[in-house]
C-alpha cells in the first residue's frame, strides 16, 4: 500500500524541488498544500502519514501547524524542511514535536538517510510496482511553478544561511520574512528603494559581482540609528564612536552579502568575482543614492530581503540587483534545479 | 592550483604572483606567514625569506592586532571573504605612498581582502590577504569631498556677514515651519533692520556702512543658539528663526538684541558710529499656513515698529496689525 505523504510549502517551486528529491521507487501517494490551513485539512483526511513542512508561509505558518498537530493530536509525522538554519529555529520546531529538521536546499542523500533512520522507508523496493513509480514521476513533471517562486526559494535559502551567521555573531534570533522578487524596468528602481527603505538617514554599502554571464550589485541598507542598537548587542555599550560604527557596518555587510551571495552562487552552481565593497554613504537619504541605471529602460531583477531583530527593533535590508542580461542565465539555472 | 598544471608552468605562475602590483600574503591558522610576494617585500622592506614561517604580528609592528584577529577568525569560522575599506581603516600595513614627491599623501591607502583558501582538511585552512593600493582614489575622493563642502558652504553663506544667505535661510526656515506644523512645536520668526541705514551710508560712506552690517551680524551670531537660524535677508535686513521659542522667549531675545545694538559703538575708518535696529516677530500660530505667511506677519510687525518710532520690538498681533 502506498504511504500518503504531504508536501506543504507556499512555493510551487519548493514543492516541486522537494517532490523530486524523494527517493525513487518509494511507494508514496503525494498530496500538496500551499499553507498550514490546507495542510490541516489534508492531514484530517488521512492523506498525510508523513508531512514535509515549510516554516515561513502565509495564512498559517509551520510553527502554527506543529502546534495544531500537537494540540489536536493529529495523525502525522512531521519533518520540517526550511531555509531558516538558525539553531533556534531547529530548537523551536523540535520542541513543538517535529520528528526532524532538514535544511533547504534539500539534499536527496540526507533525506534518504533520515527516512531510513526513522524506519519509514520499508515500503521501498519491489513493493511499489514500477508502473506506479512511473506515474508519480509524471506527476512531478506536471507540477508547475512561476519562475519568480524559483528565485524566491533560492534567495530564501541564501538569506537563511546569512541570517544564521549573523545570528551567531549577535547571539539573537533573526526574523526572516519571505524575500521579494521582482523583474522591473531600471527606471523604477528609485521607487522600489524608497518603498523598501523608508528612513531618511541610512548607511549604504554596495558590492558588485560578476561571473558566469551574471552580474549585478548587492546593496545593504542599515538605518544609522539601528547601528547603535547593533552595537548595544555586540559590545554591550550604548555609545560607540564613528570609527567603530563603520567597522560594525562592514562586519554586517561582509556577513550578509558574503553568505547570501555565496549561498545563491552555490545553489545555482555559478561562480562570481566580487568587487571590493564600497561605502556609498552614511546618514544618506536614499533619494540621493547615485543610481546610474535609472536612466535606462533595461530590465532588472531585484531581490529584496529584510532581516530583523524584533525585540530590539533593528532591521536591515539587503537588495540584490541583477542586470537584465543576467536574467536568461539565471532563469536557466533555476529551471535546472527542478529538472 | 589544479592538479593538471605542469611543474614547468609553476615557475611563471609564481613569477606572476610575485610581480603583480597587489600585496599578497598567505597566513595559516596560527598567523604564520606562508606566502609574501614582491609587493610586500618592497613596501615592507622585509624579505620573503625572513617573512615565511614568521608570525605575522611579531614580524610586522603596529598592526591592529585585535581587529585583524577578529577578521581572521571570522574568515575561518564563517568561510566567507571579509573586506576592509580605506574609509574604515586608511591602511593596514604602514607603507609609504608611491609618490613621495608629487603625491599629497605620505602613506598608502589600502583596501584589504581576507579570503578563505580551499584546503583538503578544512580545519586548518589558510587565509589569503590581499592589499590594494587605493591612494590615488582615496586622495581624490577626499579632495572632492572637501571641495564639495567648501562649495556647499559658499553657496549657503552670505560672503560679507557669514550668516546664511537668503536662499539657504529660506530652506532652513521652511524645514522649521514644516517641523512645527507636524509636531506642534512653537518657534518664532524675527525680522529686523537697521534704522536710517541710508543715513549711515550717506554720512560715512559705503565702507563704513559695510562695517556696521558686519558688526550687527557678528553680534547676532553670538546671541543665537546652535538650533537657531539667522540669515541676511536683504541689504540691511535680517531674519532669525528661534527654534522651540515662544513669544515670551522671542521677546527677551529681541529686547536683548535691541539693547546690545543700541549700546554698541562701531569704529571704522576713523569714524565712530552708533545705530539702532527695529524688530518684529511672530510666534508660530494656527494662522501661519505657509512660510510666506509667517514672514509676512514678522514683516508687518517690523513695519509697525518702524511706524511707531523705531528702535523698538513688536510682536505680530492680528488684532492690531493689518497684514
Amino acid at each position: 500500500m502506498s504511504i500518503p505523504i504531504l508536501i506543504c510549502d507556499d512555493s510551487g517551486f519548493a514543492r516541486k524541488q522537494l517532490a523530486r528529491s524523494l527517493p525513487q521507487n518509494w511507494d508514496v501517494e503525494v498530496s500538496y498544500a500551499a499553507n498550514g490551513v490546507e495542510a490541516i485539512t489534508v492531514i484530517k483526511d488521512g492523506k498525510a502519514d508523513i508531512l514535509f513542512l515549510d516554516l515561513n508561509m502565509p495564512v498559517m505558518d509551520g510553527y502554527q501547524v506543529l502546534e495544531a498537530v500537537r494540540s489536536q493530536d493529529l495523525p502525522t509525522l512531521v519533518i520540517v524542511v526550511s531555509g531558516d538554519v538558525q539553531p533556534e529555529a531547529r530548537q523551536r520546531v523540535m520542541a513543538l514535536g517535529a520528528l526532524d529538521f532538514i535544511h533547504k536546499p534539500i539534499d536527496s542523500a540526507k533525506l534518504l538517510a533520515i527516512l531510513e533512520q526513522y524506519g519509514i522507508l520499508q515500503e521501498l523496493d519491489g513493493r511499489g510496482s514500477s508502473e506506479e513509480a512511473q506515474d508519480s514521476h509524471l506527476l512531478i513533471e506536471d507540477l508547475t511553478f512561476d519562475i519568480q517562486e524559483g528565485y524566491q526559494e533560492v534567495a530564501n535559502v541564501g538569506m537563511g544561511q546569512a541570517a544564521d551567521l549573523l545570528a551567531r555573531l549577535l547571539g539573537v534570533f533573526i526574523e526572516l520574512p519571505v524575500p521579494q522578487v521582482r523583474k522591473l524596468s531600471a527606471s523604477r528602481l528609485p521607487q522600489l528603494i524608497r518603498n523598501a527603505i523608508p528612513a531618511s538617514e541610512v548607511s549604504v554599502v554596495t558590492q558588485g559581482f560578476v561571473g558566469s554571464g551574471v552580474s549585478g550589485e548587492a546593496l545593504l541598507f542599515i538605518e544609522d540609528s539601528h547601528l547603535d542598537g547593533l552595537a548595544q548587542i555586540i559590545e554591550r555599550q550604548v555609545d560607540i564612536n564613528a570609527g567603530r560604527q563603520l567597522d560594525l557596518l562592514m562586519e554586517v555587510s561582509n556577513i550578509l552579502i558574503g553568505a547570501c551571495m555565496g549561498g545563491f552562487a552555490e545553489q545555482l552552481d555559478l561562480k562570481f568575482s566580487m568587487g571590493h565593497p564600497v561605502l556609498l554613504g552614511r546618514a544618506l537619504d536614499v533619494k540621493d543614492l547615485p543610481l546610474k541605471a535609472v536612466n535606462t529602460d533595461d530590465e532588472l531583477l531585484t531581490i529584496e530581503m529584510c532581516y530583523s531583530i524584533q525585540e530590539q527593533h533593528i532591521n536591515c535590508s539587503l537588495l540584490l540587483l541583477f542586470t537584465g542580461d543576467s536574467i536568461p542565465m539565471l532563469d536557466e539555472r533555476i529551471n535546472l534545479l527542478v529538472e | 592550483m589544479n592538479q593538471g598544471i605542469a611543474v614547468s608552468d609553476v615557475h611563471w605562475m609564481m613569477d606572476a604572483l610575485q610581480s603583480i602590483e597587489v600585496g599578497l600574503l598567505v597566513v595559516d591558522s596560527d598567523n604564520r606567514i606562508v606566502a609574501w610576494n614582491a609587493f610586500m617585500e618592497h613596501h615592507s622592506g622585509i624579505k620573503s625569506a625572513s617573512a615565511i614561517g614568521a608570525n605575522l604580528f611579531q614580524l610586522v609592528p603596529n598592526l591592529p592586532v585585535d581587529w585583524m584577529t577578529r577578521q581572521l577568525e571570522a574568515v575561518t569560522a564563517l568561510k566567507i571573504p571579509v573586506y576592509s575599506t580605506w574609509k574604515q581603516r586608511p591602511y593596514l600595513f604602514r607603507f609609504k605612498s608611491y609618490r613621495p614627491i608629487t603625491g599629497s599623501s605620505d602613506l598608502m591607502y589600502q583596501n584589504v581582502s581576507f579570503l578563505p583558501l580551499g584546503s583538503v582538511s578544512s580545519e586548518s585552512a589558510n587565509i589569503c590577504i590581499t592589499l590594494y593600493d587605493v591612494t590615488q582614489s582615496a586622495v581624490s575622493e577626499q579632495a572632492m569631498n572637501q571641495l564639495n563642502d567648501e562649495l556647499a558652504h559658499l553657496s549657503r553663506t552670505d560672503r560679507m556677514t557669514q550668516l546664511n544667505n537668503r536662499g539657504h535661510w529660506e530652506e532652513l526656515a521652511l524645514r522649521e515651519f514644516k517641523r512645527c506644523r507636524r509636531y506642534g512645536n512653537t518657534s518664532s520668526l524675527v525680522m529686523f533692520d537697521i534704522d536710517h541705514f541710508k543715513n549711515v551710508n550717506d554720512t560715512y560712506g559705503h565702507q563704513v556702512g559695510d562695517e556696521v552690517i558686519i558688526a550687527l551680524a557678528t553680534t547676532v551670531r553670538k546671541m543665537i543658539r546652535d538650533s537657531d537660524m539667522a540669515g541676511r535677508y536683504g541689504g540691511e535686513e535680517f531674519v532669525v528663526v528661534l527654534s522651540d521659542t515662544d513669544a515670551e522667549g522671542a521677546a527677551t531675545f529681541c529686547e536683548r538684541a535691541r539693547l546690545e545694538i543700541e549700546q554698541m559703538v562701531v569704529e571704522a575708518l576713523g569714524e565712530t558710529v552708533r545705530f539702532t535696529i527695529s524688530l518684529g516677530y511672530s510666534q508660530m500660530n494656527p494662522d501661519v499656513s505657509s512660510l510666506e505667511v509667517w514672514l509676512k506677519q514678522a514683516d508687518a510687525a517690523l513695519y509697525y515698529s518702524k511706524e511707531h518710532g523705531r528702535n523698538q520690538v513688536t510682536l505680530f498681533d492680528p488684532a492690531l496689525i493689518p497684514l
